[in-house]
């Protein structure tokens, strides 16, 4: 692929959230955002903020009791039957992987909104890669 | 102390999000009070171990590592206050601080660093995140491959994040041979 400026323009093995840290969006909150653009997640933790980038993610959940609302998302790691790092395992062995994070949220809208976010991000990254994949054949 | 450098506007981040206050850096050690009262940080120029600076977005933030590996991130200095205390430190406390770069990559995987109570993940030699094992209180292992923290919920902390974290999954897949046996539970 010629290169868009956008995540994982060049496949997979170089994927790339942000080539620089003034790129990441000034964060309003501490919550979980969203970067359409450059198609990253960003968590919150410990007071930092932390990009992921779509690729990474497998899937993402909520679930609701009382007033409280908990949100889980799940990485891609090795030995998952379809991984889109299948050959960054080969490349980066001996690598430890975040495989998932909880965050329990004070506003069900805002993770409702996420999870949504989320998933019709992935849906849209997945379905350029396999475009591009069909055309490279 | 009431000498060296003062600096407004310093948030102090951790569990539960950030807390916003003033650092003073003076010859004895560094001093953080939150603003309008309450939580008070000192530490002493002889238990400082390590000073770390880290461009993150739009500001630098400040690592300060205890003798009893206690990890404290300051943040909300600017471009000119990085040159300026680097040479305080330096002179006063006896510690030459180090450029950490923070990995905005946005890979899930990379190596695990413990130190002290502090567990870094770092993607590429650069900082992916850390977390305090001072704040689990579970640890567990899923299968052979996958090890799971929970984190206590404090709502006491003052926190002002709205999203907290309450669980975090590592897998260390069979190649990696760093962790073995019971140093799978940190």
């Amino acid at each position: 692929g010629a290169g868009d400026g956008r995540g994982v323009a060049k496949g997979s093995l170089d994927l790339i959230a942000y080539k620089n840290v003034n790129d990441i969006p000034p964060a309003r909150e501490l919550m979980i955002q969203i970067d359409q653009r450059n198609e990253a997640i960003i968590l919150p933790l410990y007071g930092s903020m932390v990009p992921f980038h779509i690729a990474t993610v497998k899937s993402v959940s909520s679930q609701q009791d009382n007033r409280t609302c908990y949100i889980r998302i799940i990485f891609n790691v090795p030995g998952a039957a379809v991984s889109p790092h299948d050959a960054n395992t080969i490349k980066f062995q001996g690598a430890i992987y975040l495989k998932e994070v909880s965050f329990r949220s004070k506003d069900p809208r805002h993770i409702s909104e996420v999870v949504n976010m989320i998933k019709t991000l992935r849906r849209q990254v997945a379905s350029r890669e396999s475009e591009r994949a069909e055309r490279a054949t | 102390m009431t000498d060296g450098p003062l600096y407004n506007s310093i948030l102090l981040g951790g569990r539960g999000g950030t807390n916003s206050g003033q650092l003073r850096v003076h010859a004895g050690g560094i001093a953080w009070k939150k603003q309008g009262g309450g939580k008070v940080v000192e530490v002493n120029k002889g238990d400082i171990v390590g000073v770390t600076w880290m461009k993150i977005p739009r500001t630098y933030q400040l690592g300060i590592r205890t003798k009893e590996g206690v990890f404290y991130k300051f943040t909300g200095f600017r471009d000119q206050d990085v040159s300026s205390l680097t040479t305080y430190i330096q002179t006063n406390i006896g510690v030459t601080p180090e450029e950490k770069q923070l990995s905005v990559s946005g890979r899930n995987w990379g190596e695990v660093d413990l130190n002290g109570n502090m567990l870094t993940f770092v993607v590429g030699s650069k900082h992916g995140f850390e977390v305090s094992l001072a704040d689990v209180s579970q640890t567990q292992m899923q299968g052979k491959n996958d090890v799971v923290l929970e984190f206590h919920v404090d709502d006491t902390t003052g926190a002002n994040e709205k999203d907290s974290l309450v669980e975090m999954g590592f897998h260390i897949p069979n190649s990696n041979t760093q962790y073995v046996g019971d140093e799978n539970r940190p």
